[in-house]
């Protein structure tokens, strides 16, 4: 690894050019890009932007939208406008550490798979054809579960590591197509002869051709974090000491809000789930276009 | 044939093998099973060293790892704390509803999604295409359960047309061929058949759409049109025909989404299946249960991937060389 800072950062700036090129063509990917940031500066500036302390009991308990609050509170008089921008935080948090994470094993054992072939290819498509046949969700549920017996670290941090444990599965398969094709590429015959050690070729000739699929499979594993950490708060599995959207529908659904009608309890995390993982899946699917041009999603 | 039904059993077998020891080795590996017991003040030591070895978790891992495979392959998944009965007896009492929600709407969703998807690929950019594909991606957006809360707040709620909970109205009793009973069953069963089938539909149709996409430009698909193949030839038998090998990959794996989807739906509806069984055992923290619905769940994701793998590499004799 001999390339200059000077020059890894020149590459930087080529990258962060090309994202804002993306963006700017293709109307999908704006679209997003601009929900993406609404949601991401009200995480950020959660703080002076909520009317209230989330963790704090403010008013009377279950009281319908008011003036004072403007979606009402919950069971125990919590301001849920309140917890509804200071959950925003939790969701992006865990959804990008766990996506990162998850690409990083995928993109790993995608490599090196699809590189070293025979022995080694067979154990690993063997572990990874069983972690895809198996239901994500269901082995999440179990492993959080599992983990929330020991008391070694908070629960944030065991949901951030199972949900990046079940997620590199469908990335590695998809790098380990590429690198198979790639691998028979001209210049990897002549890095080879030239006398390369396998970690060159994989890092210097192999990575950076695959770069934008691992971007795209990034962008779409974010969101699928995210659809996973809700889903786990909604089980109740959540951290419960922090606000997150998934835990804020839990407690609505167990104090029958649905069946009383209460939607401003039920109904405003929904649509904030939804617009945050429509507004990724959207950036996402804006880079696979421009990657892919054949692909026309829309 | 024989050579791919070889194969298939092969990854099947190997699948379940990684799935059942890795269950074992998370459950060790995460805590004492027994820690509840040595913390209660009224069970003494003594007790404790004998359930200990009682249940053989005092021999070595290798011991308990073969002890555990046996039972398995027995069908001996423990006992459930909450339940007071064998695991595999309360899994079977629930699987059936499951299984009765699963399998009707995995086939029709993926039939809906081919369709749909061949249509939106074949008039891509066409209005029709617009309005299906940016719902599909919308309401892929949206996670299973709200969806489900949704369908529940609107129909159950706001109209009143459907229940609020439940597999059958209380007070009707057990499983009975009468029409009341079934028609009972069906008014229960709607809603959360609808909320799997409309998102597992959806979810699956832009895969569709970008797979026959693949295959439109092809040079055969020209050559065709050029021959004067009339156009509904050239979109089943040409194109999606074509397009299927692809299909085939990914419909193969809904099944395990479904289940996903069923843990949520069922949790919303109190449907008294498997699914919402996994949502009880978390509040109860019984943990032979949850394992053993894991084992008993994917298990039957092996075996209808197994299945669906063997219709389709009948349907399309290139499956078999994938």
């Amino acid at each position: 690894m001999s390339i200059k800072v000077g020059t890894r950062i020149h590459y930087l700036k080529l990258v962060v050019r090309e994202f804002i090129v993306i963006i700017q063509l293709n109307r999908m990917a704006k679209a997003g890009f601009c929900i993406f940031m609404t949601i991401l500066l009200l995480a950020i500036l959660a703080d002076y932007i909520a009317p209230y302390n989330p963790y704090e009991r403010v008013g009377p308990p279950l009281s319908p939208p008011s003036q004072n609050y403007l979606l009402g509170t919950n069971d125990v008089g919590q301001d849920i406008l309140s917890e509804l921008i200071y959950g925003a935080r939790t969701s992006l948090l865990i959804g990008f550490i766990a996506a990162i994470a998850g690409t990083f094993i995928g993109v790993l054992i995608g490599l090196v798979s699809g590189y070293y072939g025979g022995f080694v290819d067979e154990v690993l498509m063997r572990l990874t054809d069983a972690c895809l046949s198996i239901p994500t969700l269901l082995f999440t549920i179990f492993l959080v579960a599992l983990t929330s017996r020991m008391t070694l670290f908070p629960a944030i941090c065991s949901i951030i590591i199972v949900i990046s444990l079940t997620s590199w599965p469908g990335i590695a398969r998809l790098v380990r197509s590429r690198v198979l094709s790639i691998k028979e590429a001209p210049y990897i015959e002549s890095a080879i002869a030239m006398g390369a050690s396998s970690t060159r070729i994989i890092f210097r000739h192999i990575l950076p051709n695959i770069a934008p699929i691992v971007i795209v499979a990034l962008v779409m594993t974010t969101a699928r974090a995210i659809l996973v950490e809700v889903s786990l708060g909604f089980l109740g599995l959540g951290d419960p000491t922090v606000k997150s959207w998934g835990m804020m529908i839990h407690y609505a659904v167990k104090r029958n809000a649905i069946i009383l009608g209460m939607w401003w309890w039920f109904i405003p995390p929904g649509i904030l789930i939804s617009l945050l993982t429509l507004s990724i899946y959207l950036v996402g699917m804006g880079l696979e276009e421009y990657y892919n041009p054949r692909l026309r999603y829309v | 044939m024989k050579r791919f039904l070889l194969r298939r059993l092969y990854t099947s077998i190997t699948t379940f093998f990684i799935v059942i020891t890795f269950v074992f080795f998370a459950v060790r590996l995460t805590g004492d099973p027994l820690a509840e017991l040595e913390d209660d003040p009224r069970i003494t030591p003594e007790v404790v060293d004998r359930i200990k070895s009682l249940f053989g978790l005092d021999k070595p891992v290798y011991v308990q790892y073969i002890n555990y495979l046996v039972n398995v392959f027995g069908g001996e998944l423990g006992y459930s704390l909450h339940y007071k009965r064998p695991v595999i007896d309360v899994i079977c009492s629930k699987l059936p509803y499951t299984l009765l929600l699963l399998i009707p709407s995995i086939t029709l969703s993926n039939y809906i999604a081919y369709k749909l998807g061949v249509e939106c690929g074949w008039r891509r950019r066409s209005t029709f295409d617009l309005v299906v594909s940016s719902t599909a991606i919308i309401i892929r957006s949206i996670p299973y359960f709200w969806l489900a809360i949704l369908f529940l707040y609107i129909f159950s709620v706001q109209l009143k047309i459907t229940p609020l909970f439940g597999a059958i109205s209380p007070g009707k009793g057990g499983f009975s061929l009468s029409l009341g009973w079934i028609m009972d069953y069906l008014w229960h069963y709607i809603l959360p058949f609808t909320v799997l089938t409309f998102r597992a539909s959806l979810a699956l149709i832009p895969y569709v759409r970008s797979s026959l996409i693949e295959v439109l430009g092809e040079d055969y698909v020209v050559v065709a049109h050029a021959k004067g193949v009339p156009i509904r030839a050239i979109k089943y038998k040409y194109v999606a025909r074509n397009a299927f090998l692809s299909i085939a990959t990914i419909m193969g794996l809904r099944y395990a989404f479904l289940i996903d989807g069923a843990i949520l739906t069922e949790t919303i509806f109190s449907y008294p299946g498997t699914g919402r069984m996994v949502y009880e055992a978390i509040i109860n923290r019984d943990y032979w249960l949850l394992q053993g619905v894991i084992i008993i769940l994917t298990l039957s994701v092996i075996i209808v991937n197994f299945i669906i793998d063997l219709i389709y590499a009948l349907l399309d004799p290139r499956v078999k060389y994938r």
